[in-house]
């Protein structure tokens, strides 16, 4: 039985007058339904543009899907065509943004486009589906729905309106909900009570979750599944409680080691990255990580690592990845004489 | 909203007051060169007792202020005066004309929205395609023409060059309002279309980078994420969102158009208020010019208070107030 | 149509680059721009060097000629534009009406900076009392349609030349403090006026030496347009006989008596309407491009 959601070898480019954007370059996943997956990675790493990709939404001719396939039950999305897609995002597949202010049209109300999506794709009449959607409204903890559902964006707090896009979201009863950084633009406790209200859903519904974060925290909370993303390619990927306990990869640990902890002594403090995010169109050659990477060896500036697997499903992509030795905290002048 | 409304209507007053003041002022003694009573009378001789009369009639012996006062007294009263030319009231005259020029603003502005709106929308929608190039630079140009020149060109070509052509099967009429030869209707074309033309050119603009604008915020995408056509997203989405300017735009390009149109009105002979208001000045018959651009400046006032509010009623930012908890 | 993430990762460039020479070059590429200075330049250069071709190579501008059939004479070589009802070359009117317009289009829109730009700031930078009295004197400004406002004006200061540059001129105050005004209330907010005011810096040195030239790209921009204005109201106040008085050759007195003669002398009516729209499109062309080119750099 094919499941729910194959990517293989997904790449996304962008053809830009100052050269070729590897937006996504080479990633795969797959997804069963119910399974919770966090893409993890600074901004850049290319995990929005995944996400784009999947929907089919990247802007042409700037942007293009290069190569790839995206197999949901089978059929592969990307190549699917215009009327077919049309068809499948918000019904079979949906999304939902950052900023759930600007991401809500300002002059209709919220009841109208949280039920838009039943007037395409279930043919419901405007009535019928605004009766719909205060039920949603409801299901998502907006109290006074029915009043609600007359109000305006902008008549909403944050977290409300943010409520009301999953709401949106899940009006037709989609497989998959793709979550691009969903709790960025709110307020750090109105954070948690997002989350909480999408493993919710989740359980509810059944729908598997694309949960796309730079955020670790999020992730420990929430992932079946994490998939870390570096400079266009995936770098890790495994069961969450893998990654997070035995992480492989020198970049998985740097973000492990820059989420602030209440519970680690002032002396290992905060240990930031050191360097900035590589440039898209001049990657650096061999591992995109190697300028920041403390452990970079000569092999790590001429190839490419392939994903390595270390057993139970978690790949790494670190030339070093299959040595037993090779975990977080090994002392790095220590790695590199040996 | 209804707060809006009021605070509108309050601020009005002081520009109102303000109106006056700048008009009363230009035609004060000691400001005007000149007599005051020739103002009133014109050129012509009078006796000293019409004189007497005419000064006591209209206070000019009185101190500026209660000048000032009889004046705007007279005019919320709705007298204006009297033209000395013709010995009629000047509101007279001018509720004769304005009729006239309302119907050449009217038909002025239907080819502005019909053409300017579908110009803008095609142009933002095929950025970039031969169309939206010929937009942005014939905007640009009808926005540099002058606008008596265009009159006078469409005069001689529709006018003269097509009954040549055509031998005289078809041609536009050319000055006045009606004529023997032409149903009414047919009058008002060109001058409507030399009228239209440089406002088309901005309603166009406005119209492509309004749209231009909606299609690149966030909404769009999600629209595009929840399955919708581009036909859907643009109309309903990113159209609903660009109207706004636009609509407060030919509003106030309306109420603009009502005293702005002379040099049109000159060049086609056609008896509206700004043509009535300019051979007044060249007729030296100063309260039928003052009375006119008074009548203009409420007339535009009231436009502009209305686009102000049906902007409110159609932003519901403004129209439903603030966050809600 | 949708907004993905990108990141093009441009090595930051060292070279120390000046906001008015990026600008420029950014004004250097937009060809319409280019095209429209050039010809402006054409313009200037011919208006101003008039004298010493025109009535050499063509004819003396003022010169009547009444012998028979030397008036209304289609183009031909010696008169290019042909001549009109007073036997006048065209042709070097028209050049010399293009002083009657750059001066009136330079002129009157300095006056309503100097006015403009004054009321603006301190509109803008004192705020309170000061802006309100500002901006209603602009709304009493702007609730009158602008020509008749221009027509009323002349009435009363009499029609003439000088009196165009005035008229004019007061008429174009209100829309340069409006502008630059919300210029500074945007500029004011910034950081660096407050890194200033906690250094102890004066009001004027505030002004001028922080926000205005941060504040002063918006209004190159509109007056450059307004330039383009002012020549066409020219024109028009002309055209009505409330500008330039005759024998002064300007487009819009030349426009003016073609009319009479639209139907026997098209040529009359389509030369100085041309000079007109040339010249206006030139500066409405600059005008787009300088504000292509000076908003990339407002972004930040």
């Amino acid at each position: 039985m094919p499941k729910l959601l194959e990517v293989r070898e997904l790449a996304t480019h962008f053809f830009t007058r100052d050269g070729i954007v590897r937006a996504v370059d080479g990633v795969s996943f797959s997804l069963d339904p119910g399974q919770t997956l966090a893409v993890v990675g600074e901004s850049g790493s290319g995990k929005s543009v995944t996400a784009l990709s999947l929907m089919r939404l990247v802007a042409e001719p700037a942007g293009r899907i290069v190569s790839g396939e995206a197999l949901y039950n089978g059929v592969d999305i990307l190549k699917m065509s215009d009327s077919q897609v049309r068809e499948f995002r918000g019904d079979r597949m949906a999304m939902i943004f950052q900023d759930p202010m600007t991401s809500l049209n300002p002059v209709y109300k919220v009841g109208r486009q949280v039920g838009e999506t039943l007037m395409i794709h279930k043919g419901m009449s405007r009535k019928d589906s605004i009766k719909r959607a205060i039920e949603l409204l409801e299901m998502v903890g907006i109290p006074n729905a029915s009043e609600r559902a007359g109000n305006y964006p902008h008549q909403f707090s944050g977290g409300m309106r943010q409520r009301a896009m999953i709401a949106m979201a899940l009006a037709c009863d989609p497989d998959i909900l793709i979550a691009d950084e969903p709790t960025t633009a709110l307020d750090v406790t109105i954070q948690a009570q997002i989350l909480e209200l999408m493993t919710e859903m989740q359980r509810r519904t059944g729908a598997a979750i694309i949960m796309i974060t730079h955020d670790l925290g999020v992730v420990a909370d929430v992932a079946d599944e994490v998939m870390v993303m570096y400079a266009g390619k995936q770098v890790e990927y495994g069961k969450s409680a893998e990654v997070f306990y035995r992480p492989k990869h020198p970049y998985t640990w740097g973000l492990l080691d820059s989420i602030p902890r209440h519970d680690v002594s002032e002396k290992d403090a905060l240990l930031p990255i050191t360097g900035h995010p590589p440039s898209l169109i001049n990657v650096p050659s061999g591992c995109a990580f190697h300028p920041r990477c403390p452990y970079a060896a000569d092999i790590c500036r001429t190839q490419v690592p392939s994903l390595i697997d270390c057993g139970n499903g978690h790949l790494a992509a670190c030339h070093f990845a299959g040595a037993r030795e090779f975990i977080r905290g090994v002392d790095p002048a220590k790695w590199k004489a040996a | 909203m209804l707060k809006y409304v009021l605070r509108r209507l309050l601020q009005m007053i002081p520009v109102f007051l303000g109106v006056t003041l700048l008009l009363f002022m230009l035609r004060a003694p000691g400001i005007l060169p000149g007599d005051p009573v020739r103002m009133i009378t014109g050129e012509r001789p009078i006796s000293e007792a019409l004189r007497a009369q005419i000064v006591e009639k209209h206070g000019l012996d009185q101190p500026l202020h209660t000048q000032y006062w009889m004046y705007v007294t007279n005019l919320v009263q709705g007298d204006l005066g009297e033209s000395y030319q013709r010995g009629r009231p000047v509101v007279d005259i001018f509720a004769e004309k304005f009729p006239n020029t309302l119907r050449l603003a009217l038909a002025a502005i239907i080819i502005e929205i019909l053409i300017g709106i579908s110009a803008g929308i095609i142009s933002a929608v095929r950025q970039y395609s031969f169309w939206d190039v010929f937009v942005t630079l014939s905007t640009s140009v009808l926005v540099s023409v002058p606008v008596f020149w265009l009159g006078m060109l469409l005069q001689i070509f529709f006018g003269i060059q097509m009954k040549e052509w055509t031998n005289e099967t078809f041609f536009l009429p050319i000055s006045g309002m009606s004529s023997a030869q032409f149903p009414d209707w047919a009058h008002v074309i060109l001058p409507a279309l030399t009228l239209a033309s440089v406002s088309t050119a901005y309603v166009a603009r406005i119209m492509r980078s309004q749209m231009l604008e909606a299609l690149g915020q966030d909404y769009i995408r999600t629209a595009y994420a929840k399955g919708l056509s581009r036909r859907a997203v643009t109309f309903r989405h990113a159209l609903k969102n660009a109207m706004i300017p636009v609509v407060t735009f030919v509003g106030i390009d309306f109420g603009a158009m009502m005293g702005g149109a002379i040099l049109t009105e000159t060049v086609f002979s056609w008896p509206g208020v700004g043509r009535e208001i300019f051979l007044a000045v060249g007729q030296r018959d100063w309260p039928v010019v003052m009375g006119g651009v008074i009548i203009v400046v409420i007339i535009v006032m009231v436009i502009n208070l209305l686009v102000d509010l049906s902007y409110a009623a159609l932003n519901p930012r403004i129209r439903y107030g603030g966050e809600a908890k | 149509m949708t907004t993905a993430e990108m990141t093009t990762g441009k090595v930051a460039d060292g070279a120390g680059r000046t906001l008015w020479g990026d600008a420029w070059r950014r004004l250097r590429k937009n060809r319409l721009a280019i095209l429209g200075l050039s010809w402006i330049l054409v313009v200037v250069l011919m208006a101003v060097t008039a004298d010493l071709w025109v009535p050499h190579m063509f004819a003396d501008p003022l010169k009547i000629d009444t012998t028979p059939g030397a008036s209304l004479q289609s183009p031909s070589l010696e008169h290019p534009f042909g001549t009109d009802k007073l036997g006048r070359d065209v042709f070097s009117r028209v050049i010399y009406g293009a002083r009657v317009s750059l001066m009136v289009g330079i002129i009157a829109v300095s006056i309503s900076l100097l006015i403009g730009v004054v009321l603006g700031a301190i509109s803008g930078y004192f705020g309170g009392l000061a802006d309100t009295i500002v901006m209603r004197s602009a709304d009493v400004f702007f609730a009158f349609p602008y020509i008749l406002f221009a027509i009323a004006l002349i009435a009363v200061l009499g029609p003439s030349y000088q009196n165009v540059f005035i008229a004019i001129g007061i008429l174009g105050w209100p829309g340069i403090a409006r502008v630059f005004r919300s210029s500074i209330l945007s500029v004011k907010q910034n950081e660096y006026v407050e890194a200033a005011r906690a250094m102890g810096a004066s009001h004027v040195r505030i002004l001028f030496r922080h926000i205005m030239p941060n504040a002063i790209a918006p209004i190159i921009v509109y007056a450059t347009m307004s330039i383009g204005g002012a020549i066409i109201t020219e024109a028009a106040l002309s055209f009505l006989g409330m500008g330039v008085q005759p024998p002064t050759p300007s487009w819009g007195l030349m426009l003016s008596d073609a009319r009479a003669l639209m139907f026997s002398a098209p040529w009359l009516t389509i030369w100085p309407g041309f000079a007109i729209l040339t010249t206006v499109l030139a500066f409405v062309l600059m005008g787009d491009g300088l504000r292509d080119a000076l908003d990339v750099k407002m972004k930040d």
